[in-house]
């Protein structure tokens, strides 16, 4: 039984879905926002605002909305880094179609209790972000890492930790 | 000194479900005086208010990434402050990148942790800050 069928979990899971569709909500107002203005900069606000579904999502195994929300954070954290208006038009559009996909996601997580949704295709929403990934991949800073790099397990965070004396 | 579950404990997360999360497995472990702020900034000035009030937080847990005040500027603010030089603090991220644990470690950080965690993990975490 996963977590978020657990009894002893509902009035958080409760807190998960209404505190996501939220902040989904302001995620589709920073890209109305971002459309109008093209500054990549509401891009970086953009990404600060999904990150914050994203811990609680893994944290309540809701492993689709924690990846979801991961992609989104990520690629618009390197997406605000770029001047290539063409592809930042694209990135929106992208984004946009993120958000709709947890909503749908969150919304089924209300429903069922499972984070399966009719109809979504994840499969072709990772190609988009594969494909995004590519055309970022000279931009280090994925994150609100103060320098760049790839994520760590705990575990190396914990060797690091050491190392420096915790 | 070991930890004591007694102890007046700040949990600091601008999202509540993480904020509840936390307070189980807290509450699981015996604590049972858990204060809750949903950014650094009220944070810093419960921080501050309660040590006042004589009833300082002991233990601080909190995120890494909150929108008015960041948990590495509310380290930082406590850190510059004599009275809290030595304040247990627990960073809780989703950040796992090498250059954010050596900033947080020279800011001051007791410890850190990355989210997702089971109980297991903050109860290590608190036994290597309180040994």
């Amino acid at each position: 039984m996963s977590m978020l069928q657990d009894e002893d979990m509902a009035e958080v899971v409760d807190d998960f879905i209404k505190e996501s569709k939220s902040i989904l909500d302001t995620c589709e107002e920073i890209l109305d926002e971002f459309e109008d203005e093209e500054d990549p900069a509401l891009l970086e606000k953009f990404g600060q605002t999904i990150d914050r579904i994203m811990g609680a999502a893994k944290s309540l195994e809701a492993n689709t909305t924690g990846t979801l929300t991961e992609l989104g954070k990520t690629i618009s954290y390197k997406a605000s880094q770029s001047t290539d208006k063409e592809l930042l038009t694209i990135v929106g559009a992208i984004l946009f179609d993120l958000v709709d996909a947890t909503k749908r996601v969150v919304n089924n997580i209300e429903l069922t209790k499972e984070e399966k949704a009719h109809g979504l295709n994840l499969e072709a929403m990772k190609s988009r972000f594969v494909w995004l990934a590519d055309k970022f991949k000279n931009i280090d800073r994925a994150s609100v890492a103060i320098g760049g790099g790839e994520a760590e397990s705990q575990e190396s965070i914990d060797n690091l930790l050491k190392n420096l004396g915790l | 000194m070991a930890f004591n579950p007694k102890q007046k404990i700040l949990i600091v997360d601008d999202m509540s479900t993480m904020r509840k999360i936390i307070k189980n497995m807290l509450t699981k472990m015996g604590c049972n005086d858990l204060t809750e702020a949903e950014d650094g900034e009220p944070a810093w000035k419960m921080i501050q208010e309660a040590h006042e009030a004589g009833q300082p937080f002991e233990f601080i847990v909190s995120d890494w990434n909150m929108p008015q005040m960041s948990g590495l500027d509310l380290l930082k603010h406590i850190r510059e402050d004599e009275r809290f030089k030595t304040l247990p603090f627990l960073m809780i991220t989703a950040e796992a990148e090498q250059s954010n644990v050596v900033i947080a470690v020279k800011a001051g950080v007791s410890n850190f942790i990355v989210k997702p965690f089971a109980i297991t993990t903050l109860k290590e975490k608190i036994d290597k800050i309180f040994p």
